[in-house]
This record gives structure tokens, C-alpha cells and sequence, in this order.
């Protein structure tokens, strides 16, 4: 996997580079009362929190054959908060020991103009879903539950239907380079949630065909 | 001799006294449990209690069966002086609860013998006993014995079966699917299933989904349609090109897919 040329590698500007520890999983939607219940019990003592995200995937085609991804979401449940724009690294593929899913991970907040920067840059979006669930921490580690919906006509958040009859489950980190240890505090909370669903590493260019 | 009874005695006195104050407060908290967050109270906890005084009283039976220790039968109380004046030095030392050593509570806690009551009960059974006969009571004991036996093999051994038991009826309910997680993390990874180019397949009938067509230009979709996902299913090659035609032509073939690769069809 050749590295991007360093006009497209994201300017860091000295901070630390994190990493995002990833495990993913999904759950019926018979079973997502009974995740809930226990994600409540398991995690940190707080109100849990939903809510309603669009994101969209900006592509910027260089010369090269990868295209430059970057990923812009914002809350429809909160109109007036800042958008997020995340960059995501190609999965690290070092250990096969490890447990989770390591990539690089860049965040940075944005203002709404966001979408018309990124169509003046150069970026085309390539597609977009609408993502609506709940979100629990514990400790470092941010448990992701949430249905995906396609956008039937693009722009109309309103209209959407749903991807498939399952949830999606991730349980994710954000950790500077180098602190493998998470991986071992994932996999032994992703045990305790088995067997409603089992939650692994999911290598995603394995599933493009 | 006598001196080294005696400090034995009370060493052994002591430390039973130290025993019976935990037993004591153990009992005081459990009590003030029940009594005060009886509504937050779980079996489990009740059962921690119960354990904790079960344990208590089994460290004061070891104690008592100790080779050092003793015998108390031997020694005797005998109250010397009772009076029905309250007295300030027993009552605090027994924390209220004795004030007056009197006539009225010296049956109580000097007390050797069972109750009347109760010892009617004991002859009453050791007659009983002792008119069965030895050979019928001796089968009663092993009749007792084979059931407990059989009840502690019950509960011990077969967790196994109740587990494979238990495996196979969640089996039958399985809380996920694989391929659904495959399905989800690609549509979030890249986009499959998802691209504004509608691929021809999962579109609900009555939502036409036209958006602004593609112009062109290489997509991720495009690339996993060379890979043949089952969202192609009848329809091969390049959509793109078939989209920017006629779009009046869509929903007929859009519908024949659906019939072949209806995702929610299982």
C-alpha cells in the first residue's frame, strides 16, 4: 500500500498522532433492548445519549489510484453545533495479535460552510447515510450502537430508509501512537458482551467484494 | 495446674466473647438492613448476610471443640446478689440492654437446661426413637442418605447438560448476524450500497430515487461493481452509463431485481 504523495497526508502540525483502536459488530433489532440494558450496566453512570447524524465521505482523486477520503458529519439533532471532519488512516497492519483495528486517525471541528470548502478544494462526495442510535463511554473506550439509513434523494436527510435490519456496534479508541494496551481492555469488554454480539476486527477492504 | 486452667479459661472466655461481639454486630447491621432499605435489598445480599453469620457461628463452634479450650460444663454461675435497682455499671456494659440483674432475667440468661418446653419435645422424640427399633432406623438413615446423595448429584453434575441445554436454545435465537455486520461495516467503511449512483436492487417501489445524475468521473461504487456484489444480481457491467439513459426506464428493471435480491427476504 503506497503512501499518498505529501501534498494529500494530512498537516498534524506537531501534535500527537492518534490512533483509533477499533472493534465492530452488529446486533437484530429484536436483541438491541436487551444490549442496551447491559451496555447501561457495563458502562459508565450516565443519561445515554442518542443521536441523529449525517455524514457524508468526500473523495479527492489524485493521480495515484486511491482516492483521498475524508469524512464530514454533523448532528441533525443539534443543527447549530460545528460539523466534524475526521481523516482515517489505512488499517495498521502489524500484529495479527492484536486485537482491534488500529488506523490513523486526524480530528478537526468545522464550521457549516464545511460542504462548499470541500466541492472548492476539489472533493466530489461520494455518498452519504444517515446514522441515528446511542452512544456510551467507559473510561477511554466510546460504545457506538446505531442503525444506518440510505439517503434516498441526496440532500433530504427526511427521507431515508434503512440499510438493513441490524444495528451497528462499534467500540472504538482514540489513543496516541504507540499504547497497544487498549486492545487487551477492548477485547475483555467485548467479551462481556457476547453472546448478543461479537464483536471483532473487521478488516474493510475484505468486504468490498 | 490450677493457675494455668484458670488462664486458659480466660483466654478461651475472651475470645468466645470477642467471636459472639461480631456475631452480635453482623446481626445489628443485617437487622438495620432489612429494617431500613428493605425496598433496595437483593436476594444475593440477604444471602451474603446469612453466610457471613453462618460462618460466625461456625468459627464459634470451632473454638468451642477446641482441645484447648476448657470444658465449660464444669464451671458454674451462681448470681450472688440480686436486686431490682437499676444498676448504671451492668447497663452500660451491656448497652442498655440489661439494666437490672433481677429475678425476672436471671432464668433467662443464666440458663443451662433447654426450656421446659422444648425438653418435653426432646423425650418426646428420643421415645419415639427409641420404640422404632434399631434395624427400621437404620434403614430411615439410609434411605436419608441416598436421597441427599442423589440431590447433590443433580445440582452438581449436570451443569453441563443444563449449559449444552441453554447453548442450544440460544442457538435458535441468534442476536446478530454476520453477514449483516459484513453488509453495515462496508456501507460504512466505503460506501456499499450507498452511493448516490442508485445501483438497481434494495429501492423501496414508489421512490424513485432520481437524484442529480452521475457526470462521470471514477466512484467507489463503480469500483465494487467489477467485484459483483449481489446488489448486480442480473445486471452486469458498468450502471452509470445505463443511468444516464432513460430514466423512465428505471423502476421496471429496478423491479425485476428486487424479486432476485431483496436484502429483507430471509
Amino acid at each position: 500500500m503506497e503512501a499518498p504523495p505529501v501534498s494529500v497526508m494530512p498537516v498534524t502540525g506537531g501534535a500527537v498522532n492518534m490512533m483509533e483502536y477499533l472493534l465492530q459488530g452488529s446486533v437484530y433489532d429484536q436483541a438491541l433492548e436487551s444490549l442496551l440494558h447491559r451496555l447501561r450496566g457495563l458502562c459508565d453512570n450516565m443519561e445515554p445519549e442518542t443521536f441523529i447524524d449525517h455524514e457524508l465521505v468526500y473523495l479527492l482523486k489524485g493521480q495515484q489510484g486511491n482516492p483521498f477520503i475524508l469524512r464530514a458529519r454533523r448532528s441533525l439533532s443539534h443543527p447549530t453545533s460545528p460539523w466534524h471532519l475526521r481523516y482515517l488512516g489505512q488499517p495498521e497492519v502489524g500484529d495479527k495479535s492484536r486485537h482491534a483495528l488500529v488506523r490513523n486517525c486526524v480530528d478537526v471541528a468545522a464550521s457549516h460552510s464545511l460542504p462548499e470548502f470541500l466541492n472548492e478544494m476539489g472533493f466530489r462526495m461520494d455518498h452519504e447515510f444517515v446514522s441515528n442510535g446511542h452512544m456510551f463511554r467507559k473510561g477511554a473506550m466510546k460504545i457506538v450502537v446505531s442503525k444506518l439509513s440510505r439517503i434516498l434523494v441526496p440532500g433530504n436527510t427526511d427521507n431515508t430508509e434503512r440499510l438493513s435490519l441490524s444495528y451497528l456496534v462499534e467500540l472504538s479508541v482514540l489513543a496516541p501512537a504507540g499504547q497497544d494496551n487498549m486492545s487487551e481492555d477492548m477485547r475483555s469488554f467485548a467479551e462481556q458482551l457476547k453472546p448478543l454480539v461479537h464483536l471483532e476486527k473487521i478488516d474493510p477492504s475484505k468486504q468490498r467484494h | 495446674m490450677q493457675q494455668r486452667e484458670e488462664k486458659q479459661l480466660d483466654a478461651a472466655v475472651e475470645s468466645l466473647a470477642s467471636r459472639v461481639a461480631h456475631v452480635k454486630n453482623a446481626l445489628h447491621s443485617f437487622i438495620y438492613k432489612l429494617e431500613n432499605e428493605y425496598e433496595r435489598l437483593t436476594w444475593p445480599s440477604v444471602l451474603d448476610n446469612f453466610a457471613l453469620l453462618s460462618g460466625q457461628l461456625n468459627s464459634i463452634n470451632k473454638l468451642l471443640k477446641n482441645e484447648k479450650t476448657p470444658s465449660f460444663r464444669n464451671q458454674v454461675i451462681i448470681p450472688l446478689l440480686l436486686s431490682p435497682d437499676r444498676d448504671e455499671d451492668l447497663a452500660k456494659l451491656t448497652e442498655q440492654r440489661v439494666p437490672v440483674f433481677s429475678h425476672e432475667i436471671v432464668p433467662d440468661y443464666l440458663r443451662t437446661k433447654p426450656d421446659p418446653e422444648v425438653e418435653e419435645q426432646e423425650k418426646q422424640l428420643s421415645v419415639e426413637a427409641a420404640r422404632i427399633g434399631p434395624e427400621a432406623a437404620q434403614k430411615q438413615i439410609q434411605t436419608l442418605n441416598k436421597l441427599c446423595s442423589n440431590l447433590l448429584e443433580k445440582l452438581n453434575n449436570p451443569r453441563d447438560d443444563r449449559d449444552s441445554e441453554s447453548a442450544a436454545i440460544r442457538q435458535n435465537k441468534p442476536s446478530f448476524n454476520p453477514a449483516d455486520t459484513n453488509a453495515l461495516v462496508g456501507a460504512v467503511a466505503f460506501g456499499k450500497g450507498l452511493s448516490k449512483c442508485r445501483p438497481p436492487g434494495p429501492v423501496a417501489p414508489g421512490h424513485p430515487g432520481q437524484g442529480p445524475m452521475m457526470s462521470g468521473g471514477p466512484t467507489l461504487q463503480q469500483v465494487t461493481i467489477g467485484g459483483g456484489s449481489n446488489q448486480q444480481a442480473g445486471m452486469g457491467g458498468p450502471v452509470a452509463p445505463q443511468q444516464q439513459g432513460q430514466p423512465g426506464k428505471m423502476p421496471s428493471s429496478i423491479k425485476t431485481n428486487i424479486k432476485s435480491a431483496h436484502p429483507y427476504s430471509r
